[in-house]
This record gives structure tokens, sequence and C-alpha cells, in this order.
């Protein structure tokens, strides 16, 4: 059975970019072991999977994000 | 010609206010050098944990100024925060469109519901 499509969790909240210092809203956006929800789960536009992937690989230059989650400690 | 720019600055956690905009100063007499460019909004978003060690330490001191200059005087400017050993880290980025400001909080809560649905799946 094929699923309903999902609507975009940021064209719903009407914001129109991510920024790249809320990285409150970007760990929503992260498996368990830190890394980036394919849009297939994250279920987001085209636009803004692009844009998420960009805020998330800057949030963790700045140590705001992990690389990787739960390794070495 | 002037673009609108952000960087965000991680400083070593031992530095205080006062050292840290001293510092900043400097940094930022680069990009206003001959009124070239002026430094706008400047938030000091204190000590926060980093979520892995750099120059092994474990917190920083950090700090977002937005600004605006010619592009040209950039690769300066870099170059003198790439020497400051007390500076952790940073990064710089263009600054297109309008001003990001935080999502808020019924956005947060929107996402949540989200995803909760996803992770049952």
């Amino acid at each position: 059975m094929r699923r309903p499509a999902k609507t975009c969790p940021v064209c719903e909240s009407g914001a129109r970019v991510l920024d790249y210092k809320d990285e409150r809203t970007l760990g929503r956006f992260l498996t368990e072991r830190g890394k980036i929800l394919p849009s297939r789960l994250s279920g987001m536009c085209a636009r803004h999977q692009r844009q998420l992937a960009t805020a998330i690989k800057r949030a963790r230059q700045l140590a705001l994000l992990p690389y990787i989650k739960g390794y070495g400690g | 010609m002037t673009r609108r720019y952000e960087t965000v600055y991680i400083f070593d956690s031992a530095l205080e206010e006062p050292q840290v905009n001293e510092k900043l100063e400097r940094f930022h007499a680069l990009i206003t050098k001959d009124s070239k460019g002026t430094v706008g909004n400047v938030a000091h978003w204190g000590k926060r944990t980093l979520t892995y060690r750099l120059k092994k330490k474990d917190t920083g001191y950090y700090v977002v100024v937005q600004f605006e200059t010619e592009p040209a005087l950039l690769p300066e400017y870099e170059r003198a925060l790439k020497l400051d050993e007390s500076l952790l880290r940073f990064l710089t980025v263009v600054n297109e469109g309008e001003p990001p400001k935080p999502v808020e909080a019924p956005v947060i809560a929107a996402l949540e519901e989200e995803l909760g649905e996803d992770e049952e799946a």
C-alpha cells in the first residue's frame, strides 16, 4: 500500500529558509547516528532538502551538530 | 559594491568577554577599512558545549556577527582569523535575502509532529 504523499514540514511551517545556527530544528532531521535523513523520511520538498543538507553541513563545521553521534564518547 | 556576510566565531572559552571584544574590534577593523564596510548585529551566544572537541577543548565561546563589506577585503580578514590561536574555528557565509531570524516555537512543534510520524513508520 502506498502511503499518502507527505507535505514538506518547512513549507508547512511557513519558513522560507533553514538557519544553520538553529541546531535544535536541524537535529530533528538526523538519524540516531547523526546522518542526514533522506527526503523519503524527512518528507521535505527538493528545495528544502537541499537547504537542509547545506545547513546541517555548516552546523557540523561549527560543532553545533555531530558528524557521527555516539562514537568514542 | 558591498555584500552582506555573516561570520560565526568560536573562541577558546578561557577568554573572558572583554578579551573577546578586543579581538573582535581588531578583526572588524579589517573589514571596515577606509569605511568600505559596516558591522551590523553582534550577538554573543557565550559559552557552549561543543559536540566534538576542537583543539582539545570541550567548550567554546560563540559570537555571531553580521556585516557588510567589499569582497576584496575578505581574504585578508580571514587570514587574520586563521592566524589567531585562541579562535578555535570560524565560518563566514554570504548572507543574502532577509536576515535569518530564529524559527518560532510553533514551527518546531510542527516539525516534531511530522517526525514523530516518521519514526513509527
